[in-house]
């Protein structure tokens, strides 16, 4: 059988499990608002761990950084420390986050922020700072989505096709099972990509090297530039590697589809074996990304494009099912990140604009069916951003994450007791510099003096914020005892100083 | 004029295993970081276990701050 038809077959396999699981949530499905946009905040280790796994691993896992190891050498191999950090930024902020959500009923962050700062224009800006950015993240999976599908099926599906035929899978079973349905997802799609990245990375490694350290041995003889600082385009210098590893954990962390799996946690202890196991997942995928990128600029040198190094040893050395279970995993990979930010913007545009500004006090089937309607309104924007075809994969995710990123001062002022903290006038300020900023660095002047654009725009936002909020109002003492008060008995078990 | 209560600052430790965890998280983090990694991890011989030293040096760093975290779970912390 031609590997077009295993590799496609099984990326359909894979879909159909996909609703099957949708449909299945869908029965489990209780009419509450809560159970349908935070899985009724019970969700166990098991489902918890490989949901924020997936969900943090998306079509660069598979693509993007096989293209990154490709072009720049092992200085991607920095990608472990932003797995370690988000583990660390889990078991510390995470906790705290969950706790707070579980006290006073948060569904979105836009929820945490508003209240504590006491500020509905905190809430605006949050909402519209979680939405605009993460749209972005949707442009990239389902571009990953539709390529993967145009090449697994020999260009006979046309990647425009392909996006919408997944993306609208992924609509489907999140309409149907919310927040669950994603889970259960995840679960099937954190398993198959895991699997998968390996097997076909291994597999490759012994058909083209003979094995792994046969493959090291002979980027050494004949590419030594990939594995040593910064790499053969001088592209990981220290800012870069420094910038990277801020950006791609606490950028990554403060997305509205990362933060709400805190909300889902059922309890402390889920969140602490969380942080202290999520990079064990994360971080060892890295390796078999290395084999890729680096085997492949030895086997196969010269690519036009990069990112699609894997797929191309695949089709060109392994054998049809596995070329189709590795696809298929990739497909995982992207859809198990799109379906959260799906369902995080259709939390935030639910809970935050129309629960809040358009229609108050409606039955909780009836927000349950709005947001239904706001998945199909973003299933439509995510479609018409992803035919507009952009370049490297990471780069956008960084964009991505970057944005998010500049949300990290405002949390920490509810998070973090002591001190005099920020204020709603501070933490508007330093979002605004923040963001501006990022745009300059970003995008007009990319990475000035060699520092990754997130991070100066997390200095700015900083010290904006700071000097901002020592001269304006904090929030009440009111508001300050019952918040920070929770966070204080919450760690420590005590009560103020 | 509001009475604000005051805590004492959450970025520092207050248990001794508190401490060691973020100590020992944050020193190894630093070796995985620049300066470090682009000067005195910057080299491919010697070769150890059959892996560049750069790339085999940050997984044995990465699998130790795993582990900190482990140990932080098991710990209670």
């Amino acid at each position: 059988m031609e590997t077009w038809v295993v590799a496609t077959g099984l990326i359909f396999v894979y879909l159909m499990a996909s609703l099957v699981l949708g449909v299945v949530a869908n029965r489990k499905l209780t009419v509450d608002i809560e159970d349908f946009l935070l899985y009724g905040r019970k969700a166990g280790i098991f489902v918890l761990y490989l949901t924020v796994v997936a969900t943090y691993h998306s079509a660069f896992a598979f693509l993007g950084s096989g293209g990154f190891f490709y072009v720049h050498g092992i200085g991607f191999w920095a990608a472990g420390t932003w797995t370690l950090l988000v583990g660390a930024i889990t078991y510390v902020l995470g906790t705290r986050i969950w706790a707070l959500g579980k006290r006073f009923g948060y569904i979105t962050p836009a929820d945490m922020l508003a209240d504590f700062y006491e500020s509905e224009a905190v809430r605006v800006a949050v909402a519209v700072v979680s939405v605009v950015f993460t749209i972005l993240y949707i442009q990239v999976q389902a571009q990953g989505m539709g390529y993967i599908i145009n090449v697994a099926s020999g260009g006979r599906i046309s990647f425009e096709l392909g996006t919408l035929v997944l993306l609208g899978v992924a609509a489907a079973y999140l309409m149907a099972g919310g927040l669950r349905a994603v889970y259960w997802t995840d679960v099937l799609q954190g398993i198959w990509m895991y699997l998968a990245v390996w097997i076909g990375a291994v597999y490759l490694a012994y058909e083209l090297f003979g094995g792994p350290l046969e493959l090291w041995r002979a980027v050494e003889a004949q590419q030594p530039e990939l594995i040593t600082l910064p790499g053969p385009r001088g592209f990981f210098t220290p800012g870069m590697w420094v910038g990277m590893t801020v950006t791609l954990s606490f950028g990554l962390v403060m997305q509205p589809h990362m933060m709400l799996r805190y909300f889902t946690a059922a309890d402390a202890r889920t969140m602490r074996l969380l942080g202290a196991t999520t990079p064990i997942y994360l971080m060892t995928l890295y390796i078999p990304a290395a084999l890729v990128g680096l085997g492949g600029a030895v086997a196969l040198p010269g690519l036009a494009n990069p990112d699609t190094v894997f797929p191309e040893l695949l089709f060109r050395h392994a054998p049809p099912w596995l070329t189709g279970i590795v696809l298929a995993g990739a497909t995982a990979a992207a859809m198990s990140t799109l379906d959260s930010i799906l369902h995080a913007n259709m939390t935030v545009l639910t809970r935050d604009v129309y629960q809040r500004y358009v229609a108050r006090d409606r039955s909780q089937a009836h927000y349950v069916w709005v947001g239904r309607a706001i998945v199909m309104a973003l299933l439509a924007v995510g479609y018409v951003l992803s035919v507009t075809r952009a370049g490297f994969l990471v780069t956008l995710v960084t964009l991505s994450g970057s944005g998010a990123l500049q949300l990290l001062p405002a949390v920490m002022g509810v998070c973090f007791p002591g001190g005099r903290g920020l204020t709603r006038a501070g933490v508007l300020a330093g979002l605004g510099v923040g963001l501006v900023t990022l745009y300059v660095t970003l995008v007009v002047t990319p990475h000035p003096l060699g520092m990754h654009g997130g991070v100066w725009g997390l200095l700015l936002n900083c010290a904006a914020a700071l000097a901002v909020s020592a001269f304006t109002a904090r929030p009440s003492a009111d508001t300050v005892r019952r918040v920070h008060g929770e966070v204080e008995r919450f760690v420590y078990g005590t009560e103020e100083a | 004029m509001d009475h604000y209560p005051k805590y004492r600052s959450h970025l520092v430790p207050r248990t001794r295993d508190g401490w060691i965890a973020t100590g020992a998280f944050l020193v190894l983090l630093a070796l995985a970081m620049p300066p470090v990694t682009h000067s005195l991890l910057n080299r491919v011989e010697p070769v150890l276990a059959g892996l560049p030293f750069l790339y085999a040096v940050l997984l044995v760093i990465y699998c130790a701050l795993i582990g900190v975290l482990v140990w932080t779970y098991g710990r209670g912390v």
